[in-house]
């Protein structure tokens, strides 16, 4: 299993990732994922060799605990089935491990403790006391009745249960674990315990779950993208937009931008895209929501309702998209992954767009990446941009402590307040290190900076 | 005399052992008509000792009936029996008592066919093919019969022979029922003619006997036996001949009969039309087969130089004192007969055994035991026969296809004919599942949902003869250039037989609801062309007389629309030969405002070409959809499930349903006119009045709460149910997890029975309407599901991927596919999804041309063929890509989409045995190597469509078992 290390690295990467590889064997994504920690990292590493000496580095790519476990259950026609069941610790510098839960059948230790790695990181960014961890089953739900969902969790809880809690670890959903299997989960762990507690996030709106949940990405990287606009004293009043796709994240990217003054002229499916000049304002958009989430209609549909609007289908295999071809100031990927090729950035900053801020994860690709850095203009990555979502499940954490539950009012005003404080830490940062202005070092470098210092400042556990 | 021909035909066929499973069976009884058949062809010279007929559906159960010592003359197996190959079978018993005459009856040649290479069939005495004519069961019995009387009858009464040689297994089947029943009617006519009774009875056992002979030494041999008593021949030109085929055999054959006997007639048959020379010089007549008058032609041909005639009530000294030709007659004679003769017939059991010819066993079962002494008189014997005869013709009619009649016909549940002919493929299928759900009692075995065929009448062929021949439709339909010149003409059509106007106008006053009118062509849903979707349905409100005759000229059209005519080419059958019966029923569901609809349409199918999870194939699949079952036909948007595991679903938000169909019911639809020619407003072929509805107006027509769930984006789950704020999609949970009603249970049983009743895996059509007190589910179609045989194994390891164009472990046919030379690509990096109606109109025009040319061809590209959403896959209709030999679905590059699975899709890629590889990042194994084709020379080319022709064609091959397929670059010999 050979690790390949092309980018030039310096000595201290290629052993520390040597030592990993040979403790971790067979962990190819694990790898992976420090690799590009350990890189990104390493100039802080070579200013600060105090971090060196704590071995920081190298007690973090080893979680603090992890739990493997049987977990028998019958289905329907009484058979017994053994899948296998994982929960990563892997660090608690900040606060409770927090990560979602994978129900899936490629869920192996090495993907899980890849997840629960970079879990750390994009926790600490949220600047919530939050840790990081990750577990989950090689279990398929896929093609199984609601019972057997249900007894599997309750199998699967049935051990997990004496590992978390509300102030230990805090699961919530990933693949295959959404609202229903949180119920369940949650359920038994409440049978078991005899308590209820905050112990997972994810929970439904009436028995202890947040507002904005839906929300929250969109309107996060719109905060994001005014706190960048504020950098240069300018804000979201009066600026053009681009946002792509039309599902959770665009529509509420849509509904902020209009709430902050601005004026938002593109939405796309994956059949096309239309183009609003007049501007998609709150009417069109309580259509264009009824059009997506009730009937599930062709976002082609809308250039239909509203005249002034024109469609244009998506070319399959065409070298770029006529999106991201627009006179615009601000761009919103909410998509999908990759839909900004170098072409389409170059496109952007010629139609003079200058704020770039990633709802959906990793929409640029990395030659795109480097032409908006390159060309200077506030480009927020969406692991700071997109912080909303985790953040919420922090949010969810601290209303069930409180034994609160906020308004929808509350809850975006600390949402706000967030991604202010990821934006100050990615801006902080960047200045720190020589390289302002430049929020994917910011943000890089800010998670491991606090978790590295708590780690610091713990001592050796 | 009399002691006389009682000796004539000693040796019976008394006792026949029928291995086949229910539908087979069914087949035989094809309409109800064997019965009223049998009596006038059989049992009209036949007098008594009419054969019994034991029906089985297992080998086993033979072999356990054999080794209690069950004695039987004759064992007749079909290709479909529940526990191994007729083959084995025949093995099996041969090796217990070699000398019961052991005839196989298959139903389709490429089956058999498949058998002989893989089996064998050496064990048999006799193979036939069915063909739809119930005669071939009397030819084949009488067959044997003549060989086993022929010595003794010759030898002793001078009875004549004729010998045929044939040794076409297809045309034989074909040919021995027309030549018996010819012989037969003839015997009959014969028999008016004024002779006394004896003479008569010695006219109809001392018929010529027929001696079949498959080879040149057979025939020989009959020759030298009998040649003092042939009284003609008929000769194929060419037969077996030592070993080989000896195309000028007959010719020969006739040299040697003439040789001995100059005045012997001779009928020499051939499909080679330039033997006729030769055949007049050797002295015999000439007849092309497949010619258009051949009945006629073999008819007149018997009457110069043949000569020969119900149940036949006699007097205990032999007279003739009554007759009957059916049921209803015999009831009539009961009445009246002599008591002498109700004493004679009912102390031989004569009744019992009539009855069981006719395979009416219940009734016969029903008679057996009570002997004559049982009764207190002679009145209450004929009263009780009466009685049981009465119940019988009764409960007989129940779950068949009675003849209309208005104060007969039940609207809740009749389901009827008129007019003579066939009844066609569907409409058969549909009266099957009537008796089934009958004779298992269905109806009401599950509690809240009833089960039933939707009351209808059944529109015979001859109608649509009559209705061509009147208004002159056929040459022009069959020259026409485009399907709307067709529906046009045929709309306007003014004469349509009035006897059926009176008949539809009649059904209207009893069924007020809207209907469904069907196609059921002849030769539609045969069971290896399942014909599926290519013929019109159309739904229309019942608002008036001539909208119902406008909805059944218009299924009349379709017969010869382009799809209908594209489709057969591919078959070996013709246009000429097909012929339209038409189901007019009552539509499944119920009104909401202006719109007709069910609440749930679905197809059920009991076997699983994907089976997942704990499923086995055997265990079925469904798929349903909300509203009209359009949604289904098409294949769009379906919730799949196993009715062994309906709580197994999927949670999913995309692909699901978010239309409906309904029928518009205010919509007024094309009508053809009364009166002098006048233009028809502008009218597609498809039904215009079947229109999409969005879920919100499901949920205001209060239907949606049966099917739907909900999605909450606040808490990212699914709710079944739609009593929450949310996204509505379609599940069918309430149905499925919650049971609302039994539909998996009732489907799992439907198909169970359907199966064992039909001996293949069947599809059923369904509809439920839950609008009522009473829920009721509608079957709309049943009808066998191709499966390819899978005999052999090919082993497909070991093959280098780079001798290979595509590679997949999803793979559907079996077998190897040799030498295309054309391929048809649609690319999966020059696709575009937002032109995949382009590349569909592309794809028919190369598959059109091909078609012309007769060359299959392989056809790849993404996504999935003959998709509804055009943005999944190219939206081609089956018509348009029927000419491929293999098709490969190939997956997108960057979206996930499952194998195409429209019922209408498979039914015909299994019918046809067209390889199917579905290819995909999901499929294990899989691959397409898009550089290879791309390098091929292609001799026409599009933006989106390359032809590409080799000089040196592909080889498919496929294991059907382990679903696994490889496509060769070359032809590969090993």
């Amino acid at each position: 299993m050979g690790f390949d290390v092309e980018e030039k690295v310096s000595p201290f990467v290629e052993d520390f990732m040597a030592e990993v590889q040979a403790r971790n064997p067979a962990e190819p994504e694990f790898h992976q994922a420090v690799f590009e920690v350990a890189q990104s990292v390493g100039i802080v590493l070579e200013r600060h060799p105090e971090y060196r000496a704590a071995r920081i580095l190298e007690r973090m790519v080893e979680a603090e605990r992890v739990i493997m476990f049987r977990v028998p259950w019958l289905d329907d026609r009484g058979e017994i089935h053994v899948n296998r069941g994982f929960r990563i610790e892997m660090n608690s510098a900040l606060g409770p491990y927090k990560g979602g839960l994978r129900f899936h059948p490629s869920v192996n230790l090495g993907i899980l403790k890849f997840l629960a790695f970079e879990q750390v990181f994009k926790n600490s960014l949220t600047t919530l006391p939050m840790g990081g961890g990750k577990g989950g089953s090689d279990f398929d739900p896929k093609g199984k009745s609601n019972n057997e969902i249900m007894r599997f969790c309750q199998a699967f809880m049935a051990e997990l249960f004496r590992h978390i809690g509300a102030d230990t670890d805090v699961p919530a959903g990933d693949i295959g674990v959404g609202g229903r299997e949180i119920g369940f989960l949650f359920g038994m762990y409440k049978k078991l315990r005899n308590e209820f507690t905050g112990v997972l996030t994810g929970k439904g709106l009436n028995w202890g779950g947040s507002l904005i949940r839906p929300e929250a990405t969109g309107y996060g990287a719109v905060y994001f993208a005014s706190e960048m606009l504020a950098t240069r004293g300018k804000s979201l009043d009066g600026k053009t937009c681009l946002v792509s796709g039309s599902g959770n994240v665009a529509q509420y990217t849509v509904e902020k931008i209009l709430d902050l003054g601005g004026k938002v002229v593109t939405l796309s499916d994956s059949t096309g895209f239309v183009y609003d000049d007049s501007g998609i304002d709150r009417e069109k958009l309580t259509w264009l929501m009824e059009l997506k989430n009730v009937r599930r209609g062709r976002i082609a549909e809308y250039a239909e309702q509203f005249k002034e609007a024109t469609y244009t289908s998506l070319e399959d295999g065409a070298d770029h998209n006529p999106l991201w071809d627009i006179k615009a100031d601000c761009a919103f990927p909410s998509a999908t992954q990759n839909e900004i090729n170098a072409k389409d950035a170059a496109n952007l900053l010629r139609n003079g767009v200058y704020v770039v801020a990633e709802g959906s994860n990793m929409p640029t690709t990395p030659a795109g990446v480097s032409r908006f850095v390159d060309a200077g203009i506030l480009y927020g990555p969406g692991k700071a941009a997109n912080a909303g979502g985790v953040a919420t499940s922090g949010l969810e954490m601290s209303q069930n402590s409180m034994r609160m539950t906020w308004s929808r009012e509350e809850v975006d005003e600390k949402l706000h307040g967030i991604m202010h404080r990821i934006h100050q830490t990615c801006v902080e940062t960047a200045d720190r290190f020589g390289t302002p202005g430049n929020y994917v070092n910011g943000a890089n470098i800010g998670g491991f900076l606090k978790v590295a210092d708590a780690m610091m400042d713990q001592g050796v556990v | 005399m009399h002691e006389d021909f009682h000796q004539l035909e000693r040796r019976r066929i008394r006792d026949i052992l029928l291995v086949s499973s229910l539908f087979d069976f069914y087949l035989f009884e094809e309409e109800g008509l064997l019965y009223e058949q049998i009596q006038s062809e059989y049992h009209g010279f036949q007098l008594s000792h009419t054969p019994e007929l034991t029906r089985i559906s297992s080998g086993a159960e033979a072999l356990e009936l054999l080794d209690r010592g069950e004695r039987f003359d004759l064992i007749i197996t079909t290709l479909h029996i529940d526990d191994m190959t007729p083959p084995r079978l025949a093995r099996e018993i041969r090796a217990k008592n070699r000398k019961i005459p052991i005839v196989l009856l298959a139903y389709d040649k490429r089956e058999l066919s498949d058998l002989i290479t893989h089996h064998g069939v050496a064990d048999f005495d006799g193979v036939f093919i069915w063909q739809g004519d119930f005669r071939l069961l009397i030819a084949i019995i009488k067959n044997l019969e003549d060989e086993l009387n022929v010595a003794d009858d010759t030898s002793r009464f001078g009875v004549q022979v004729i010998l045929v040689n044939e040794d076409s297994v297809r045309y034989a089947s074909f040919f021995l029922p027309l030549l018996y029943s010819e012989v037969m009617s003839h015997s009959q006519s014969l028999m008016s003619e004024g002779l006394n009774p004896a003479h008569r009875a010695l006219r109809m056992r001392a018929r010529p006997k027929i001696l079949l002979s498959s080879t040149w030494e057979k025939a020989m041999g009959y020759l030298e036996q009998y040649e003092h008593s042939v009284i003609g021949v008929i000769t194929d030109a060419g037969f077996t001949r030592g070993g080989v085929h000896d195309s000028r055999a007959g010719i020969a054959f006739t040299r040697q009969v003439k040789q001995r006997f100059w005045d012997i007639p001779i009928l020499v048959q051939s499909t080679n039309p330039t033997l006729v020379g030769e055949a007049q010089a050797a002295g015999a007549m000439f007849l092309a087969k497949g010619s258009p008058t051949f009945r006629d032609d073999v008819g007149s041909f018997l009457r110069d130089y043949f000569g020969f005639g119900d149940f036949v009530f006699r007097a205990r000294d032999g007279t003739e004192v009554g007759r009957a030709k059916d049921l209803k007659s015999l009831e009539e004679q009961l009445r009246v007969v002599p008591d002498e003769s109700l004493l004679h017939h009912g102390s031989r059991n004569d009744f019992s055994n009539w009855f069981k010819a006719r395979t009416e066993f219940q009734l016969a079962e029903r008679l057996r035991p009570r002997k004559v002494s049982d009764y207190d008189s002679v009145a209450e014997l004929r009263e009780d026969i009466i009685r049981q005869l009465r119940e019988h013709r009764s409960l007989r009619q129940r779950g068949m296809l009675t003849v209309f009649s208005s104060t007969t016909f039940d609207p809740a549940s009749s389901f009827a004919r008129t007019g003579g002919g066939s009844v066609g493929g569907k409409a058969r299928g549909l009266a099957f599942l009537n008796t089934l759900l009958s004779m298992e009692n269905l109806r009401t075995r599950f509690d809240g949902l009833d089960i039933e065929v939707p009351a209808g009448l059944v529109i015979g062929t001859d109608v649509f003869d009559q209705f061509l021949r009147d208004n002159d439709l056929r040459s022009f339909a069959l020259s026409a250039s485009t399907d709307e010149e067709i529906m046009h003409r045929f709309i306007a059509a003014e004469r349509f037989p009035q006897e059926t106007v009176d008949r539809l106008r009649e059904l209207r006053e009893l069924i007020r609801e809207p209907l469904a009118v069907r196609s059921s062509s002849l030769l539609e849903d045969t069971q290896f062309h399942p014909f599926a979707g290519i013929y019109q349905t159309y739904m229309i409100p019942n608002s008036s007389l001539e909208e119902l005759l406008t909805a059944i000229k218009r299924v009349y059209a379709s017969t010869f629309y382009r799809a209908a005519r594209d489709y057969i080419k591919v078959t070996s059958l013709r246009v000429e030969d097909e012929k339209m019966a038409v189901i007019v029923q009552r539509m499944v569901g119920a009104p909401r405002g202006q719109r007709f609809y069910p609440e749930i349409s679905g197809v059920a199918r009991s076997y699983n070409f994907y089976p997942a999870g704990p499923q086995k194939p055997e265990d079925g699949i469904a798929a349903v959809a909300l509203g009209l079952g359009k949604t289904i036909v098409e294949g769009g948007a379906t919730v799949r499930f196993c009715p062994k595991y309906p709580d197994h679903m999927q949670q999913f938000l995309r692909d699901t349903q978010r239309t409906f169909y309904a029928l518009e019911m205010g919509r007024i639809g094309p009508i053809g006119r009364i009166g002098p020619m006048s233009p028809i407003g502008p009218i597609s072929i498809e039904d215009e009045r079947i229109v999409p509805f969005d879920l919100k107006t499901a949920e205001d027509d209060n239907t949606l709460h049966w099917v739907a769930s909900t999605y909450s984006a606040e808490n990212d789950a699914l709710y079944d149910g739609i009593s929450r704020a949310g996204t509505r999609v379609v599940t069918f949970a309430p149905i499925l997890r919650h049971r609302l009603i039994p539909l998996a249970e009732a489907l799992d049983e439907l198909c169970r029975i359907g199966t064992h009743g039909i001996g293949t895996p069947v599809e059923i059509e369904f509809a439920v309407d839950l609008s009522g007190e009473s829920k009721r589910l509608g079957l709309l179609q049943m009808r066998p599901l191709v499966l390819s045989r899978e005999m052999d194994e090919l082993n497909l390891s070991d093959i280098p991927a780079e001798r290979l164009i595509c590679q997949s472990d999803q793979v559907l046919g079996h077998g190897v596919i040799r030498d295309l030379r054309d391929i048809v690509v649609v690319g999966v990096d020059t696709f575009q999804r937002s032109r995949s109606h382009d590349a569909a109109r592309e794809v028919a025009k190369l598959n059109s041309r091909l078609l012309d040319e007769r060359r299959g061809y392989l056809l790849i590209g993404p996504g999935r063929w003959g998709s509804l959403d055009p943005l999944l896959g190219i939206p081609v209709k089956w018509d348009q890509i029927c000419g491929a030999r293999t098709i490969v679905e190939a997956g997108f590059r960057d979206l996930s989409i499952d194998p195409s699975q429209g019922s209408h899709f498979f039914q015909n890629l299994t019918a046809f045995q067209i390889g199917y590889f579905s290819v995909s990042p999901r499929v294990r194994n899989s691959f397409v190597d898009w550089d290879w084709l791309a390098a091929q020379r292609a001799i026409h080319e599009t933006q989106l469509v390359r032809h590409i022709r080799l000089e040196e064609g592909v080889t498919v091959k496929m294991n059907g078992r382990e679903r696994r397929g490889v496509i060769l670059k070359a032809n590969d010999e090993r």
